[in-house]
């Protein structure tokens, strides 16, 4: 039952990964680039495990989430930088993944987008005011496992395997080094997706999790994330076997889609616009919690979605605004799809912000007793720290020279 | 609790915790009392928008303009224990914090459902 259990909470982990960055970015690096970059989808998932196992570590042993330590570690003033610039992305997010809902249900009936901008917000509204934290999880973990049709759809179109062997290897083969490297940041900031790692840790503490489940957070971690690694790649050899082969820019959700559509039909093409709605559904709102999360611990609010909404009501008000916010921003018709990049690059910016004190706690003996990083945890946690420092200084000025990937 | 303390590291900017144990706030600062010469001793944490002001120059003073002011004083004898959390051995509404989320809770509970 227990093993049962388990492989239900890496099943929602692996559905529960993707997003509408991981969508927008593998799909365009292998529209792009063809399959070049699978290396640094690894590097990008690696990163993820490492990041996520930590955090969940340090909410198991010491019942903090990741705005409690930064709060802690960067004291009030560089801590509420760090804040803003979490919160700010964190909006940025939400106003993407919301327009994606409306973009999805555009797709499947038909109706204009405005009005389903509308609906699509209630039905959030309602769906995390009634609906158990669990229930959320699942429902959307397991539409989201819809999207492996696009694993179906990568061994479909049938690549030419050795070279997607080699774009495991780094190298580089392009008349634009600017633009490979900015979407080598990309891929990373999208895997690396920061608030969906607020989401874990918040959703560790609120679970009670101690000292016992630190087991379960390991398979989170490397399974769950690990396997929605597996998706990223399955979109990129999609980008790279059908769109760069065909010509397409991926500039709309809809033409994502259209990498099951050609290979396996109509059916095909319904599994992924379902799976990309339930992905970005379920990604609006741990974008949304996250949000509310981080401004209540950094200010040592009561906060969570296991006690009723009135047990936390400055938390429930601030998701509600932030979801009324994000509401406005989609309708004044801003393109999602461009939002999700400016989201993403700014998101690697702001990253080193949160990591920097989650690797500080979880090497703090006082907290984690015997929890704390061993030798492997800090060798990654390191390595990792080294790669997003880089990250967050190369983002902007790449996202300049390139003109947002524009080459 | 051991006998020394790092207050900068281990008190200030800690979780508060109430008899009941709800959130109720962050340890803003810390007030000392003791002259030139003298031994300093914490007397009060504080807590609210208002103690953001000394502490974080303009984007404090931004910040607690925000935050609408308010300055808690919690009497350090009321302090229970410090561990990750600084407990607090009263209910947070004798201490005067939580304010507001208790001014919030009525309006959240009149919509349907609230209270599940």
């Amino acid at each position: 039952m227990k093993i049962f259990q388990v492989a239900l909470g890496i099943l929602a982990a692996i559905g529960g990964f993707v997003d509408i960055g991981d969508l927008v970015f593998n799909v365009s690096a292998g529209a792009t680039f063809g399959y070049q970059l699978l290396w640094v989808v690894v590097i990008g998932v690696v990163g993820i495990i490492v990041y996520s196992e930590m955090c969940g570590r340090v909410a198991a042993i010491s019942g903090k989430a990741v705005f409690d330590a930064v709060r802690e570690r960067l004291g009030f003033k560089v801590g509420l930088m760090a804040l803003v610039s979490a919160q700010v992305v964190n909006l940025m997010t939400l106003t993407a993944e919301i327009g994606g809902v409306a973009i999805c249900l555009q797709l499947l009936s038909g109706l204009p987008y405005r009005s389903l901008i509308v609906i699509a917000g209630i039905a959030i509204a309602i769906v995390v005011w009634v609906t158990s934290f669990d229930w959320i999880e699942r429902i959307f973990g397991y539409g989201g496992l819809c999207l492996l049709v696009f694993a179906v759809a990568a061994v479909k179109l049938d690549p030419i395997w050795s070279q997607v062997g080699h774009g495991f290897v780094p190298g580089m083969q392009t008349q634009n080094p600017t633009l490979y490297a900015y979407f080598v940041i990309g891929l990373l900031g999208a895997a690396l997706t920061p608030y969906e790692v607020y989401f874990y840790s918040s959703g560790g503490v609120e679970e009670q999790w101690g000292p016992k489940d630190l087991g379960l957070n390991k398979a989170n971690a490397m399974i769950g994330y690990g396997l929605g690694g597996f998706l990223s790649l399955a979109l990129m050899i999609v980008g790279g076997s059908l769109f760069l082969v065909k010509g397409i820019e991926p500039e709309f959700l809809g033409s994502i889609a259209l990498g099951a559509e050609v290979p396996l039909g109509q059916i095909g093409l319904l599994l992924a616009i379902v799976g990309i709605l339930f992905a970005v559904s379920g990604a609006a709102i741990d974008t949304l919690f996250s949000g509310a999360y981080n401004l209540a611990q950094f200010l040592g609010w009561e906060w969570g979605r296991y006690r009723a909404q009135t047990g936390a009501p400055r938390f429930t008000v601030t998701w509600l605004v932030l979801l009324v916010l994000a509401l406005g921003a989609v309708m004044t018709g801003v393109d999602p799809v461009q939002l999700t990049e400016f989201a993403v690059i700014f998101s690697a910016v702001a990253l080193p912000l949160t990591y920097i004190p989650i690797l500080l706690v979880a090497n703090d003996r006082s907290y984690m007793r015997e929890y704390v990083n061993g030798r492997l945890a800090n060798t990654l946690g390191l390595i990792y720290l080294l790669v997003i420092v880089v990250v967050a200084l190369a983002a902007v000025p790449l996202l300049v020279l390139t003109n947002v990937g524009q080459g | 609790m051991s006998d020394s303390i790092d207050l900068g590291l281990r008190v200030v900017d800690r979780q508060l915790l109430d008899s009941e144990e709800r959130r109720c706030g962050k340890v803003d600062d810390l007030a000392l009392e003791g002259g030139p010469g003298e031994a300093l001793e914490v007397i009060a944490i504080l807590s609210g928008p208002d103690v953001w002001r000394a502490r974080a120059g303009l984007v404090g003073r931004l910040a607690a303009w925000v935050g609408r002011g308010g300055r808690i004083r919690i009497p350090w004898k009321d302090v229970a224990e410090i561990d990750v959390n600084v407990r607090l051995s009263k209910r947070a509404q004798d201490l005067g914090l939580g304010h507001g989320d208790d001014r919030l809770r009525p309006f959240i509970a009149k919509i349907p459902d609230a209270d599940r």
